[in-house]
This record gives structure tokens, C-alpha cells and sequence, in this order.
């Protein structure tokens, strides 16, 4: 065990027809292996721009630093995944095909396999033929997920994975990331604008502030029963970050504390 | 398939009609014979054309030009296309040039081309391929640079080569546009074709459209335009349905 991620004085400045526009400001941030980490913060503050910086699609401002184990991040590898707000198939392939894209030193056969294993494990087994279109949104958004772990990563990026899903599938994928989890111990830093899904699912929140985004705090979520969203306090963990984006009303004091 | 049926009866309206009315004009002498033949001779004739008389070799002819010149045509558009929808420092290289070379109508290639080619198979070939490649490259290029920035961030996300990325994810997703280009294409490929053989040849149906004329064989002139017609239709059929093969995902498609 030991510090898997770690992004230290991190900027990132865009320019934008010649204009800077500084997205991120200082972010230091350490994740640890098997850890699940959330990110909230305002639409527009950098969320996403953090998470391609990590995927190694974007390259942070010059004296910033991003470390896997050490090593500086300099482009994508297949130890990180990446699972984005939309399901991203290739309309044109089949299932097996979306799913194995990423494993070019893989014969066919293996590949097959490695397809068939993945689809399994998010419950689409027998979908190996079908094309994205025939799915719905939340059997393409398990095979996005079967995409991104079919390398098999140490760490999974998730960007608002389930925000265009309705309720009951979103509830639905949000068990299923934690038995991925449990199995595969995979790292996880999600990206998120639902409260409530990041104290069920998260060990710790990062909560970001508005453009140019900067750490504002980091809650640690330490619940009684991890799986009761009704418990007391999970409603005093989803009230205090729900906190930092609104005013808290004055006569509704902490309904828990510590 | 009964809803396919019903779509096909529908499609049919407009062309029963047009033949009731050409019929009714016809047979009610409100135009001479002379002028607008009787659909039964027309049809008689075609008949006739085509098991023993010319018209068969005539679009046979044609056909082998267009072939040619369209082959051509697909590989050169689709290449440049391809080349200059993935490279910006291509399209700015060539861009002008075609659009220049756009602004010239195809007919006005003809005198140039039969001064170079002189009047046989190689400048019919070149007509076809000035008329059609233009809009193959286009369409591809538009294809080419209409693909899915989100998608291209997942091939990167694999470090996908740049042959894999054109394969797996600008290939297909431009295929539907392509096909586009490919279609309209084959459509100006065949008036390239006749236009040309009007001008100068001495064999293919416009060659043969204008030859009747010569010798007011009315009935000639109509069936070869029914020829162009049908051919015409046939040759769009057959690249819809190839392309309903290579892209059975694009199931948006009439
Ligand atoms: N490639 C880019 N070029 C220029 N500006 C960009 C680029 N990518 C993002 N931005 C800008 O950076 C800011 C942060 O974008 P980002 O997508 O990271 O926000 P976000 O926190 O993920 O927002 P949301 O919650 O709406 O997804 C936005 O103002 C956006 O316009
Ligand atoms: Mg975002």
C-alpha cells in the first residue's frame, strides 16, 4: 500500500484565442491504492480537465506534477481507465469489438475471451455481437465500463458516469461499481454532481470551488453502515457538503454530528 | 414486408401517372405523333433495342466508360479526401487548387480533353472522372472531419496508431458521407458520359440519342432516355444496397 496518485501544485491554463483562462489553481491531491475518491464541484470548474490531466490527455501547465508510483504522467496507458459521461461505443462495432478496441498484442481468440469475461461481469453476457444501438443507456454505459477495465487498470477515472441515467439504473450502477471494486480493488477517482451517490460510494469527497477550480476541503466519509442511505449519518455527511455549494438556511442546524 | 410493399406501391403513383397522362396525351393527338411517340411504340421499340437492336451494345458501351472513369474517380476522391480530412497542412495545400479547378463545368473539359485524349475511350474517361471525383472528396472530406472528437478521445485514451484511428474510428464513421459522394458521383458520371458522347464519339447511348435525332427516329431518342433512366436507377439501387452491407449499424437510413 502506498501513495498510488499523487498531483501536486498542479495549473492548468487553457488560451483561448489567445486569451489564458486559468481552469485549475494549485490542486494537491494524493489517492492511495484501492482508494475511491470523489470530485464535486460547479459545472465549468475544471472537473473533467482534472481527470483528462490524470488520463494523460490533457498535459498540465509546466510546474505542475501528476505521479503514478512515482512515474510522471506524460500520455494515456493501460493502467488507467477512463469511463466518461457518455457511453462513447463505436456505433459501428459490435460489443466484443468495442470492448477489446485497446488490446492490440492480444490475438483474436483471446480477445474473444477477454470480451466475453468482461461482459459477464457487468451482467451483458450474450450481447457479445450486438452494436451499441440496440443497448439501452444503461446496458452501454456497464459496456463502457467492461471497456475500461478489459486492460486491466489499477486506477478507474469516471466522469459523471451515470449522470444521464434515470434514477433506479443509476442505483443500480452504483452497486455494481462497488462489487467491481471489491473484486478488482481497482483505484477509483470519480467525477460527480450528485451528492448523494459520492458519500455512498466515496471514501473521501474533494470538493472543488468555482473557476479557476482550487481544493476548497476534503471530506473524509467515515459511516456507521456504508450501504444505508437512510442512516443519520449519511444525511449529515450529504448535508455538509451540500453546504459548500449553497448557504446553509438558519434554522436548519446539523440534524448529526460527531 | 407488407409495409415494404405498401411503400413501393406508393413510390409508384407519380410514374403511373406521368405514363396515364403521356397516354391520354397521346391518344387524344393533343401533341403530333411526330414529336411525343405513343408510350405502347416506345416501349415496342425499346423492346426491340434492346434484344436484337443497338441500344444493348450502346449501354454496354457507356457503362464500361463510366466504370472506368468512376473507379478512378472513387479511388481519387476518397484518398484525397481521407488525406485532407486528417491532415489540416493537406486540405490548406490543396484546398484552393479544386476549388478552382471547380469553378470550370465539366462540359467545358470536353474540348480540352479530346484535344489531348483525341476521341476515344481515354477521353470519355477522363470526362467521367473530372465530373465525378469532386464530389466523392468532398463528402469524404466532410465525413473524414465530421467524426466524433469524443470518439477520437477514446482511441487516444488506447494510444491507438494512426492506422488503427483511421480504421476503427474516422473510416466508419465517414462511411455513411462517403457513400453520399460515391452516389452523387455516379449520378453526374452518367451525364459526364452521355453529355460527352453527344459531343464527339462514334459509339454509347448519347452518341446513339444524338445520332437518332439526326435521322428523326423519335422513338429511338425515347427509349434511349428510358434506358439512361432505368440504368440510371439500377446503378443507385445497387450502391444503396451495398452500402446498406458495409454500414449495418447506420440503420438511420431510408
Ligand atoms: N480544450 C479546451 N480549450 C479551451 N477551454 C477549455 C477546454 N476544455 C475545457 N475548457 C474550459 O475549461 C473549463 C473547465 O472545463 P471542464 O470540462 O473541466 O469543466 P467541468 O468541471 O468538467 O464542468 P462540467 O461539470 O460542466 O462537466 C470550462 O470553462 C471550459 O470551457
Ligand atoms: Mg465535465
Amino acid at each position: 500500500m502506498g501513495d498510488e496518485l499523487v498531483v501536486q501544485n498542479l495549473n492548468k491554463t487553457f488560451y483561448v484565442d489567445g486569451k489564458p483562462l486559468s481552469v485549475l489553481e494549485g490542486i494537491n491531491l494524493t489517492v492511495s491504492d484501492g482508494e475511491f475518491v470523489a470530485i464535486v464541484g460547479h459545472s465549468g470548474c475544471g472537473k473533467s480537465t482534472l481527470l483528462k490531466i490524470i488520463a494523460g490527455l490533457e498535459s498540465p501547465d509546466a510546474d505542475g506534477v501528476v505521479t503514478l508510483h512515482g512515474r510522471e504522467i506524460a500520455k494515456p496507458g493501460p493502467e488507467r481507465g477512463m469511463i466518461f459521461q457518455e457511453h462513447r461505443l463505436m456505433p459501428w462495432l459490435t460489443l466484443e469489438k468495442n470492448i477489446t478496441i485497446g488490446l492490440d498484442d492480444k490475438t483474436r481468440r483471446e480477445k474473444m475471451e477477454l470480451a466475453s469475461e468482461y461482459l459477464r461481469l457487468v451482467k451483458l453476457e450474450g450481447f457479445e455481437k450486438a452494436y451499441p444501438a440496440q443497448l439501452s443507456g444503461g446496458m452501454s454505459q456497464r459496456a463502457a465500463i467492461a471497456r475500461a477495465l478489459v486492460t486491466g487498470p489499477e486506477m478507474l477515472l469516471l466522469d459523471e458516469p451515470f449522470g444521464a441515467l434515470d434514477a433506479l439504473t443509476k442505483i443500480e450502477m452504483q452497486k455494481e461499481i462497488i462489487k467491481i471494486r471489491e473484486e478488482k480493488k481497482t483505484t477509483m477517482l470519480m467525477v460527480t454532481h450528485d451528492i448523494e451517490e459520492a458519500v455512498f460510494l466515496a471514501d473521501r469527497i474533494v470538493v472543488l470551488s468555482n473557476r479557476p477550480g482550487r481544493v476548497r476541503d476534503i471530506v473524509t466519509i467515515a459511516l456507521s453502515d456504508k450501504r444505508n442511505r437512510g442512516a443519520a449519518d449519511f444525511a449529515w455527511y450529504k448535508k455538509k457538503v451540500y453546504d459548500y455549494f449553497f448557504e446553509p438556511e438558519e434554522d436548519a442546524g446539523p440534524e448529526f454530528a460527531i | 414486408m407488407r409495409n415494404k410493399l405498401l411503400w413501393l406501391g406508393f413510390s409508384l403513383i407519380l410514374p403511373v401517372l406521368i405514363i396515364l397522362l403521356w397516354v391520354y396525351v397521346t391518344h387524344n393527338s393533343i401533341l403530333p405523333e411526330l414529336l411525343l411517340p405513343r408510350p405502347g411504340k416506345v416501349m415496342e421499340m425499346f423492346w426491340k433495342q434492346i434484344t436484337v437492336g443497338t441500344l444493348k451494345n450502346d449501354i454496354r458501351v457507356s457503362l464500361i466508360r463510366i466504370l472506368k472513369g468512376y473507379a478512378l474517380a472513387a479511388v481519387v476522391g476518397i484518398s484525397l479526401g481521407v488525406i485532407m480530412g486528417m491532415s489540416r497542412i493537406a486540405e490548406r495545400f490543396f484546398t484552393l487548387t479544386f476549388t478552382s479547378i471547380r469553378q470550370i463545368p465539366m462540359m467545358a473539359w470536353v474540348p480540352l480533353l479530346i484535344m489531348w485524349f483525341g476521341i476515344g475511350e481515354e477521353s470519355k474517361v477522363a470526362v467521367i472522372f473530372m465530373a465525378a471525383y469532386f464530389p466523392i472528396l468532398i463528402n469524404t472530406l466532410s465525413g473524414i472531419r465530421r467524426t466524433d472528437p469524443k470518439l477520437i478521445e477514446v482511441g487516444r485514451m488506447y494510444n491507438l496508431s494512426k492506422m488503427k484511428l483511421f480504421t476503427k474510428i474516422y473510416l466508419p464513421s465517414a462511411l455513411p458521407n462517403i457513400f453520399v459522394g460515391l452516389k452523387l458521383g455516379l449520378g453526374i458520371s452518367w451525364m459526364a458520359v452521355v453529355g460527352a458522347e453527344m459531343i464527339a464519339a462514334s459509339s454509347g447511348i448519347g452518341f446513339r440519342l444524338n445520332d437518332a435525332r439526326a435521322l428523326m427516329q423519335f422513338p429511338i431518342v425515347f427509349s434511349g432516355m428510358l434506358a439512361i433512366a432505368i440504368t440510371g436507377v439500377l446503378m443507385d439501387w445497387i450502391l444503396t444496397f451495398i452500402s446498406r452491407v458495409v454500414t449495418p449499424w447506420d440503420k438511420n437510413k431510408s
